[in-house]
């Protein structure tokens, strides 16, 4: 696979997610983190200096409940401006096949640094699939619950106290996930190239060659991309 | 803990006068509250932040075609195992040496936890505002004169009941007059029975009641709630050692990736070692 790098096409960038995707996804992991800081001190004493900061109690609430309502919009973006990539993304979620277990015995070498090798991916790897997966699940609980919590006087008393459940549950859980996430694609040096594709929408060809083979193709198939393959540029072969 | 302390709430000798409420506001530097007229003679429906105790006046239809009016002195139960010092997420609120359950506003952010937790809804929150004009909250409720005990006296609200209906004490002395006067009772009122509840580790404020407790509104089996069980036993140190986990297996990461590529690089000497 070494010849894709050597391509003189390889470096070229191709585009991988529309403009609202980016969008979506920036407003998503921002409102995520601004959401978790002001939350942060009421989840442990440890960080209680940051109320100073955030104004106080009532204005880290305030700051909060913004941040909530921006928490909820990437959705919608993604909906009005490019339901086709939405859908291509949902679809992609319900999808598992072999190739997809089989991604994880490789990822895990992967990501301590041994030798491993790439088990052919569609547009999202099963990494991906399960981080998209249970960031959804994540944010429909806390979602779901923020609004009990937010408006407790419109319901039932036992629906507010399981809110307050089923808010930490889905920001426990979706922070933990988040790490990887974000360590996956700013700091593992495989996979980097990823961190400037969600920012820009676009990665270089041989990465995305090497790190989704089956959608690559099928995009080369469309004419859309580069063929990399191409035996003219084979120089082992 | 040093000895624990019981109000003992009589209702069969309270006459409705109310003193509690007053005295209690009295103490307590409370506002008034005044209220519309809501076709009964009890002036407030429950506690609120501004008034810590309400007496409760209670039409009962007794089943032998009586009706019957209950008098119930209400206020904060004091919990042994209290939701609201479960929930708290900035342990504002802590049991004193005394047995009772006070809030300190020191620490109180206003959330609103313990009043959404509280099994017998006592508790509220109240809007300040600062000198600034800045907004802020915080929850309130009966402190069972903690300060006053501090100083070897007893609860506003006891010292001024003039029927005894309501009195203080070392926590067995009180318990064992509670079962006395059931027995002297329990002839007139087949029903009566001691408000003590089991599933909050028993109660710092103990009634004796003519009726089933569901006649006054009250919770027949009060607990803690489970939801308050899940989500600080189980859910929020589930969660910290959680995200413990994925830290410690992304530094992990960091560091093998880095070992093993120093040694790669050792080896055949540069090149990038991906694909």
């Amino acid at each position: 696979m070494s010849n894709h790098q050597q391509h003189p096409k390889a470096n070229e960038k191709i585009r991988r997610f529309p403009k609202a995707f980016v969008w979506a996804h920036a407003i998503n992991g921002i409102a995520f983190f601004a959401l978790y800081i002001t939350a942060l001190p009421m989840y442990t004493e440890f960080f209680d200096w940051l109320y100073p900061v955030l104004g106080g109690p009532a204005g880290a609430r305030l700051l909060h409940r913004i941040f909530a309502v921006i928490f909820i919009t990437p959705t919608f973006i993604l909906l009005i401006f490019s339901p086709k990539f939405f859908f291509k993304w949902m679809k992609e979620l319900i999808t598992w096949k072999k190739r997809d277990l089989e991604f994880f015995s490789e990822f895990v070498k992967e990501l301590f640094g041994f030798n491993f090798k790439h088990v052919k991916q569609t547009f999202f790897n099963a990494g991906e699939k399960i981080n998209s997966v249970i960031q959804i699940l994540c944010a429909i609980l806390v979602i779901v619950s923020g609004f009990t919590m937010w408006f407790p006087g419109f319901f039932p008393r036992a629906i507010v106290q399981w809110g307050y459940v089923l808010h930490n549950v889905g920001f426990g859980l979706g922070i933990a996930v988040i790490v990887g996430h974000v360590y996956l694609s700013v700091v593992h040096k495989h996979s980097r190239p990823g961190y400037s594709g969600v920012v820009t929408g676009k990665v270089p060809a041989w990465w995305a060659k090497g790190h989704y083979t089956e959608w690559y193709d099928e995009e080369v198939k469309k004419g859309n991309f580069p063929d990399l393959d191409d035996p003219k540029h084979k120089k082992g072969a | 803990m040093a000895t624990e302390y019981v109000k003992l709430v009589d209702v069969t000798k309270c006459d409705g006068c109310r003193a509690c409420m007053v005295a209690c506001k009295n103490w307590n530097d409370l506002p008034a509250e005044p209220e519309e007229f809501s076709g009964t003679v009890q002036s407030h429906k429950k506690t609120t932040a501004d008034t810590w105790n309400v007496l409760q006046y209670i039409e009962h239809e007794n089943g032998k075609g009586d009706l019957e009016y209950l008098f119930r002195h209400s206020s904060c139960f004091h919990c042994t195992d209290a939701a609201c010092e479960k929930v708290c997420p900035e342990n504002a609120i802590s049991y004193s040496k005394f047995g009772t359950v006070v809030i300190d506003h020191d620490k109180c952010v206003g959330c609103g936890y313990c009043v959404q937790n509280c099994p017998f809804e006592v508790i509220s929150l109240k809007e300040y505002k600062d000198k600034n004009g800045k907004e802020y909250k915080l929850s309130q409720k009966c402190t069972m004169c903690t300060d006053r005990l501090e100083e070897g006296l007893q609860p506003a609200c006891v010292t001024t009941c003039h029927t005894n209906a309501l009195e203080f004490g070392n926590k067995d002395e009180m318990l064992a007059k509670a079962e006395k006067r059931l027995s002297e009772i329990k002839g007139k009122f087949p029903n009566a029975n001691i408000y003590n509840p089991k599933g909050v580790g028993g109660t710092h404020t103990i009634y004796v009641l003519t009726e089933k407790p569901s006649v006054y509104g009250l919770p027949e089996n009060p607990k803690v709630p489970t939801s308050a069980v899940v989500w600080k036993d189980y859910a929020q140190p589930i969660g910290k050692m959680m995200i413990g986990a994925t830290t410690m297996a992304v530094v992990g990461a960091f560091i093998t990736n880095n070992i093993i590529s120093k040694r790669i690089k050792g080896k055949e000497d540069g090149g990038e070692g991906h694909e």
